[in-house]
């Protein structure tokens, strides 16, 4: 009924399906469905090192702080191991088809050319969407500049600090004009800093401009 | 009629001027979030949460009725306009709102909607008055083996009911459910999972985890497709903003209907208002072929009238559930319950008789923030949509800036900041992966409840778990689960059958 899993989703809400293409040969493929996996794993080992470490004061009855997180790491690690063997399915499934249409294609001795197009076409079909790649550009200039503000927060205060974060996300997006956005940001953080710590009195950092304010 | 004097007094400490004030902030922050493109319900309450944290608790919540449902009236103007939804609930209106707009009704369109989300909420809110109270009291006799029932279902309901791939939902249920365990465990004072850091001895905050995957995540997605995004133009509104006499008797029928189909969905947990609204346009869809000249296709009233409609009681009545069991069904309602949590209070059978002011107040307030948002809206929708013109970019900083200023302002530490964007990435991984969000936060919410009324139920049985499956209560709800899932999968069954067949019908007709 809904279009994708996340129906309050930006790919939902801009009216377009666009899905990221698996591309490339077979081992992306794969590592494309081994990340959510992996990172189950990974957080049922941290619970599972902590439950190890974990000191539990004497005394506590059964069931003790211990019992259920043993419940969710177990889990996680069942889930993990399902999702790696519904992707092994998937990508055996989408061989054998992508086989049979190339088989069909040369049949009909169509040209390579052609029958690459028929292949993509075959795949976008199983995908449903428009299937565009990852802008690592924008990921690392979003990402970059978030942590970036993190660390340098306390140093610059807040509005120096979120008046360039604002300018590098900006820019991430595509941003045309550099002075303008810079401009724009400075605004936004200064009225920001204005309503919530001078008017509503929550305390953000004011960094080298502090004293003026 | 001991509610509707408990009411009156709730409208007596609403009806302050101050409080006002904060109900007509709540409502045009709430319905500008909701008009920007890309900003559900949801995304504004996380937004906002942190942001009023400074404030008192009742004037907190009356703030927070503006912007939980000034988001619902926002959300189909992006859609009628412009043809693309502003959020899941609004998919359904936008088909034939856009198709009024076309035919160069936008403005009455416009109207349209207001209206229905305005009946919606109203009859919603009526309803929450006389039932949450009952419901509240029946549920006080709820043991842990009843309230561990009641989070089960919502585990299960939210995770493989509503989500097309169980394995997928409850993959995300679990991250939650494992984020909600970290911290000093409040039954035996144990420190877990901790590494021993002051930083996590309380917990990582449930503001952090909502502002993470649904802001900073999103805004990281978006970032990755956004020079692939085709821009649309967007339709003009002219004309009279009111409906003639005829459009309004049409249009009547359909926002009754729309509103008894979403109520009841107001109280299962199965997602919020996406499904009411698809019901309710498919309802009046199937009356309209009935009639003698079909309208539905060229821009039929009812088309929209009876979705918008719909969402919003289905809103209204998830606050009653909200309130009366502590039960969210959706995302946005779980970040409502984090926003009680935040000021000590704890929604659910006892809030009734520990903070009736408050309820009393919040519930009255519902009625204000409808009021306000139709006269913010019915007159005024064309200069709401003048937001869409933001260019993107700045919007998206915006957001960010704001994520920011939200965790940095509540918890005061750099490192809730990286924590922020950890969790954000993690966020964005489930969304390019195509994971569901929203168990990941039903489970973070209903984690902690889950886990202390098993524990409770297991300790004063001497580690008896079979008292989990006992008294009249807790069977009803596993056989009402039981009887939910059954019917998922069989619809899911019949679905996949149904699209093998066609296939194998597509594949014959090539070959």
């Amino acid at each position: 009924m809904t279009p994708t899993n996340n129906p309050t989703a930006m790919s939902a809400v801009v009216g377009e399906e666009i899905r990221f293409s698996a591309g490339g040969p077979r081992t992306t493929a794969w590592l494309r469905h081994l990340i959510m996996p992996v990172l189950l794993l990974a957080f049922a080992a941290y619970l599972g090192y902590g439950m190890l470490t974990m000191r539990v004061p004497e005394g506590t009855a059964f069931p003790g702080p211990r019992f259920f997180p043993a419940i969710i790491a177990s889990g996680l690690v069942l889930f993990a191991i399902l999702l790696i063997v519904s992707a092994a399915k998937g990508l055996r499934a989408e061989r054998a088809a992508r086989a049979a249409a190339t088989r069909s294609v040369d049949d009909f001795e169509l040209l390579s050319e052609e029958h690459d197009a028929a292949a993509a076409g075959a795949d976008a079909a199983v995908q449903g969407a428009r299937a565009v790649k990852i802008d690592w550009r924008s990921l690392a200039w979003v990402i970059g500049s978030f942590a970036g503000f993190a660390l340098l927060l306390d140093v610059l205060g807040w509005i120096i600090a979120a008046g360039l974060l604002f300018w590098c996300v900006a820019r991430g997006f595509g941003a045309q004009k550099p002075i303008v956005s810079l401009v724009t940001g400075f605004t936004v953080s200064s009225l920001a800093y204005i309503a919530f710590d001078m008017a509503l009195g929550m305390s953000l950092p004011s960094g080298i401009l502090g004293g003026g304010f | 009629m001991e509610a509707l004097q408990l009411l009156m007094e709730g409208f007596a400490g609403a009806l302050t001027w101050q409080n006002l004030v904060w109900v007509l902030v709540g409502c045009l922050l709430g319905t500008a979030v909701g008009v920007m493109p890309g900003l559900g319900s949801s995304m504004a309450v996380a937004l906002l949460l942190p942001v009023t944290f400074s404030l008192e608790p009742t004037a907190a919540f009356i703030m927070f009725a503006g912007v939980y449902f000034g988001g619902l009236f926002g959300d189909s103007t992006m859609g009628i306009l412009m043809n693309t939804p502003g959020q899941a609930s609004a998919i359904a209106s936008t088909f034939e709102g856009h198709k009024m707009a076309l035919k160069g009704k936008a403005a009455q369109a416009l109207a349209t909607a207001a209206i229905g989300a305005f009946v919606g909420g109203f009859v919603a809110s009526i309803l929450v008055v006389f039932l949450a109270p009952a419901l509240a009291d029946f549920s006080s006799s709820f043991g842990p083996a009843e309230f561990f029932a009641l989070a089960v279902f919502a585990f299960v309901a939210t995770s493989s009911v509503v989500t097309d791939n169980a394995v997928k939902g409850l993959a995300a249920l679990f991250i939650g459910l494992g984020i909600a365990v970290i911290g000093i465990d409040g039954a035996s004072g144990a420190p877990r999972f901790t590494l021993d850091s002051p930083f996590l001895f309380d917990g990582v905050s449930l503001v952090t985890v909502t502002v993470a995957v649904l802001a900073l995540g999103e805004v990281i997605y978006v970032a990755c497709l956004e020079r692939h995004m085709s821009d649309k133009s967007i339709i003009k509104p002219k004309g009279r903003p009111w409906l003639s006499k005829a459009e309004f008797r049409e249009a009547v029928p359909a926002w009754l209907r729309g509103t008894a189909i979403g109520l009841p969905f107001g109280v299962v947990p199965a997602g919020g208002s996406e499904i009411p609204t698809f019901l309710a346009y498919g309802l009046e869809k199937r009356l309209d072929q009935r009639r003698r000249s079909p309208r539905f296709g060229t821009g039929a009233i009812r088309g929209l009238a009876a979705p918008e409609a719909a969402g919003n009681s289905t809103t209204g009545m998830a606050m009653g559930a909200l309130l009366a069991l502590g039960l969210p069904i959706s995302a946005t309602a779980a970040i409502m319950l984090a926003a009680f949590r935040q000021y000590g209070l704890q929604p659910g059978p006892l809030l009734f008789e520990r903070a009736p002011d408050l309820v009393w107040v919040l519930l009255a307030s519902f009625f204000i923030a409808m009021i306000v948002l139709l006269i913010l809206n019915l007159p005024f929708a064309m200069l709401w949509a003048k937001l869409l013109l933001i260019p993107r970019p700045y919007l998206y900083a915006g957001i960010t800036l704001f994520c920011a200023l939200g965790i940095y302002a509540t918890s005061g530490s750099i490192f809730d900041l990286f924590l922020l964007l950890g969790i954000g990435f993690v966020g964005f991984l489930m969304r390019a992966l195509d994971f569901p969000i929203a168990p990941l936060i039903i489970g973070m919410v209903l984690g902690p409840l889950a886990e202390t009324s098993l524990r409770d139920a297991a300790m004063s049985a001497n580690g008896d778990f079979s008292v989990l499956v006992q008294g009249p209560i807790v069977l009803t709800l596993y056989a009402i689960l039981l009887l939910v899932l059954t019917f998922a999968v069989r619809g899911r069954i019949v679905a996949r059958r149904r699209a093998k067949a066609e296939a194998e019908e597509l594949s014959a007709a090539t070959v």
